[in-house]
């Protein structure tokens, strides 16, 4: 393998693909990460048997080759370089890297030990925007289930419909849903009435892949297998592809358990109530109980915590307030979760006595739901 | 050689070509699931492994092969995902969470029977009130459709009935996994009718009840007055009755108290055991409560208990709801209630029973009951259908109220006492002889005191 590159590309590249490379003790090879020169690029390739993460940089290639390097090492190395042209070389299991004013070799592995990314056939698939798309998994993604005892709800669910997509995701306590509208040019979709259980972690690096790069995104599926493709303008060729298995099983009905009436509504300003509720978390002691109040003839919540230890704590926010009065306990890290991911200035809480499911929803923005389970009466 | 044996011997030898570390990642759970002459299957936990076992070791793998069965010339991969059987969800309880931060329960539910595990027979407070309705529904779920067909089990609220009916359902999920249970609430089964008849999927709403080996409908009162759906569900009973399949029915009152129910309906649920819960006794409520604070991890002195069992008598949930009341209380305060403490906590609960159970409501309900005007019952009038809800009226009055004879004979038709002591005398000497005037004045009431919500 011979081929020069540009320092920038390679640095990006190798930031992406880095992230996905597993610190596994039982199987050393996969620290390392795959690079391969064919044709045009050179393709970097990283996976933990979970995912599996392809990525193409523009480079000349004088000859072809392949050759496996550790990824810490290569990764910190080439962020380090002040230069833009760089020169790898390969020579048995070495890698000679060359620029204006050093010189140096990092010590490689037999490329043919290298675990082979699973392929999926590009039949199937569907094109949207990434932008929205990977912001609306961020909105719901933190809410999965941790516990890997029920499989199905530790992933985040997907549902294609005609032109909308549902993303939702609950742990039991609370559950998060995100309706994103498919625009009109992607109606090459066959993926109507499909769904599928994304793991958590391909989730995790679609958000952080999504938050640099714009542009369209192109979905494959397989029965339990999902690839997403990233491209830039410039060229016909994906420059990253990640791979991903499914989970297996069917996603909860979770439909039900959304509300569709409310006994008490107060509509508050969102910074305003997070602020409280950051206050009022400072004395809610270890199961991190705050109590809201809301008494519409006085337009107002209260927020009260206290810990027999600490002290308490008692505020008020002013809002729009209807139905009847109430008294009800939360966890105010999952309220606070909740609000984290509303972005509009306002939003309706809107709550179901002391025992039911409570919502939070943006004003304004019908596309989003958090719902979230009170803690028992005290 | 069998498949498994063969799979071992392979893995036997490959062992010695490859490092260890690569054979615990390539070949951890796999194993041949079809072998015809030729060709042999392999299925791999994923399709990492599939591609590496197909790119890398297939030659090797089929040389030995080879070497074991020279008739062998083929191997083909497929992915499996065994960890999903390993990580079947655990049967047992979800763990009570100690700091009380709820869940939905509808996750809890199975989503193809509808149950919800939380109930079982482990967990199901046996006393003398529901020990025929307990044994009967254990009996059914030792053996589904023999016994007791159909089991139809009435009482009030917050007695029981839906713990029960649900326990027999999870029972007969774990004595014959393969059985089909469904559980459903009649309101359900009514809206589901109702869509089905809307979508014009009536057959496949008919086919999904018909297939079940057990069928499970809480509170069936509601169906009263709903006549296509009795006429859906009478079909449908018929049907399952006929291959012996097992029917449960809850509801709050006994078959022929439900109004506006065909006969024929009627006359079929009664076919089978009917089974009553009552209210639970002091000691049963001891139970109860001893089970529940063991449950949620609390704990109260026996005095405090007692004293709860004696206040609240008549439903299950409110005791559950006093026990609540004294748990928040202990966390607000860190300290265990004492007994003077919970008097005064419960001083309303008591004072609110009394005064809620007041002559108005026993006339309301009276007359409800016996669908006649309350101006009627009021009056003098003789007529015949009066006279009798009166008596009654009369003797709940006195029993249940402790009112004066004077006080009883002129509010009700500005009557004599002596009338008022001929109506209680009459009533008390006819509850010895008659099973079903015990019945119909325990559910009257049940229904003056089902409306108390003191807490």
């Amino acid at each position: 393998m011979k081929l020069l590159v540009l320092k920038e590309n390679l640095n990006k590249g190798l930031g992406f693909t880095e992230r996905v490379v597993s610190k596994s003790l039982s199987l050393p090879i996969l620290n390392n990460i795959l690079l391969s020169a064919k044709g045009n690029f050179l393709n970097l390739s990283a996976t933990d048997l979970e995912i599996g993460i392809r990525y193409w940089v523009l480079a000349k290639i004088d000859k072809e080759g392949k050759i496996v390097i550790p990824a810490k090492v290569l990764a910190s190395f080439i962020g380090s370089l002040p230069e833009s042209k760089i020169s790898f070389e390969s020579i048995n299991n070495i890698l000679h890297i060359k620029g204006e004013s050093f010189k140096t070799k990092i010590k490689g592995f037999n490329p043919d030990e290298f675990p082979i990314i699973p392929k999926i056939e590009e039949k199937e698939f569907l094109e949207l925007n990434s932008a929205p798309f990977c912001q609306g998994l961020a909105q719901v993604h933190k809410y999965a289930s941790l516990n890997q005892t029920r499989p199905e709800i530790s992933g985040i669910y997907l549902a294609f419909q005609k032109n909308q997509v549902q993303l939702a995701s609950t742990d039991s306590f609370r559950l998060a849903e995100k309706t994103l509208l498919l625009e009109a040019g992607s109606e090459k979709s066959n993926f109507q009435g499909q769904s599928l259980i994304l793991p958590q972690k391909i989730v995790q690096e679609l958000i952080n892949i999504g938050s640099e790069k714009k542009g369209k995104l192109k979905i494959y599926l397989t029965p339990n297998q999902i690839m997403f493709e990233f491209r830039t303008k410039e060229s016909s060729q994906p420059q990253l592809q990640l791979i991903s298995r499914l989970i297996e099983g069917d996603y909860p009905n979770y439909q039900e358990i959304i509300p569709k009436k409310y006994e008490t509504q107060i509509v508050l300003p969102r910074e305003k109530f997070l602020n409280h509720l950051k206050t009022a978390s400072l004395f809610s002691g270890r199961i991190n109980e705050v109590k809201v109040k809301i008494d519409p003839s006085q337009e107002e919540m209260e927020i009260f915590s206290q810990s027999s230890e600490i002290g308490e704590n008692q505020s008020l926010v002013q809002g729009k307030t209807k139905g009847k009065m109430t008294e009800v306990s939360f966890n105010w890290r999952f309220l606070i979760d909740g609000l984290i991911n509303i972005q509009s200035p306002e939003v309706s809480f809107e709550l179901n006595g002391e025992e039911g499911p409570a919502a939070l929803k943006p004003v304004g923005d019908p596309s989003y739901i958090y719902i979230i389970m009170p803690i028992k009466a005290s | 050689m069998n498949k498994k044996e063969l799979w071992e011997a392979v893995l036997a030898q490959i062992q010695f070509n490859i490092s260890r570390a690569s054979f615990a990642t390539w070949f951890k759970d796999t194993h041949i699931i079809s072998r015809n002459k030729k060709k042999v299957i392999v299925s791999v936990p994923s399709h990492f492994s599939q591609e590496w076992l197909q790119n890398k070791y297939d030659r090797i793998i089929l040389k030995i092969l080879h070497s074991l069965d020279n008739q062998i010339k083929e191997i083909q991969y497929t992915t499996s995902q065994p960890s999903l059987e390993i990580a079947e969800a655990p049967t047992s309880l979800p763990a009570v969470s100690i700091n009380n931060q709820l869940e939905f329960q509808e996750l809890q539910i199975n989503t193809e029977t509808n149950l919800n595990p939380r109930y079982t027979f482990e967990n199901f407070v046996v006393g003398p009130f529901n020990e025929l309705a307990q044994a009967a529904g254990w009996a059914i779920s030792k053996n589904p459709g023999v016994v007791y067909n159909p089991l139809f089990v009435y009482g009030g609220v917050g007695l029981g009935k839906t713990h029960l009916l649900q326990a027999i359902g999870n029972e007969v999920v774990k004595n014959f996994p393969s059985k089909k249970i469904k559980y459903i609430p009649s309101e359900k089964f009514i809206s589901g009718l109702v869509a089905a008849i809307k979508n014009h999927s009536i057959e496949d709403f008919k086919i999904k009840y018909r297939e079940a080996d057990v069928l499970i409908i809480d509170d069936v009162q509601f169906l009263a007055g709903k006549d296509k759906s009795q006429e859906e569900f009478f079909h449908i009973f018929n049907a399952l009755y006929e291959k012996n399949k097992q029917i449960a029915l809850s509801s709050d009152r006994p078959p022929k108290a439900i109004p506006a129910l065909e006969e024929r309906l009627k006359s079929r649920f009664e076919g089978g055991m009917i089974a009553d819960i009552g209210s639970p006794d002091f000691e049963t409520r001891m139970a109860i409560l001893k089970t529940k604070t063991q449950e949620r991890r609390l704990d109260f002195s026996e005095k405090v208990l007692e004293y709860i069992a004696s206040v609240v008598q008549n439903n299950i949930r409110q005791l559950e709801g006093a026990l609540n009341r004294l748990a928040a209380y202990q966390k607000l305060n860190s300290q265990s209630p004492d007994i003077q403490i919970v008097q005064t906590l419960f001083k309303n609960l008591i004072t609110g029973s009394t005064k809620v159970a007041n002559y108005k409501k026993v006339i309301q309900v009276v007359s409800e009951f016996y669908d006649i005007k309350q101006s009627d019952l009021l009056s003098s009038s003789r007529k015949k259908e009066v006279v009798r809800p009166r008596q009654i009226a009369m003797y709940l009055l006195r029993e249940n109220l402790k009112s004066s004879y004077p006080s009883i004979g002129r509010r009700l038709g500005g009557k004599d006492h002596t009338t008022a002591i001929y109506a209680y005398e009459k009533i008390v000497k006819e509850l010895k002889q008659s099973e079903s005037l015990v019945e119909e004045i325990n559910y009257i009431k049940q229904r003056i005191y089902s409306s108390l919500d003191p807490l």
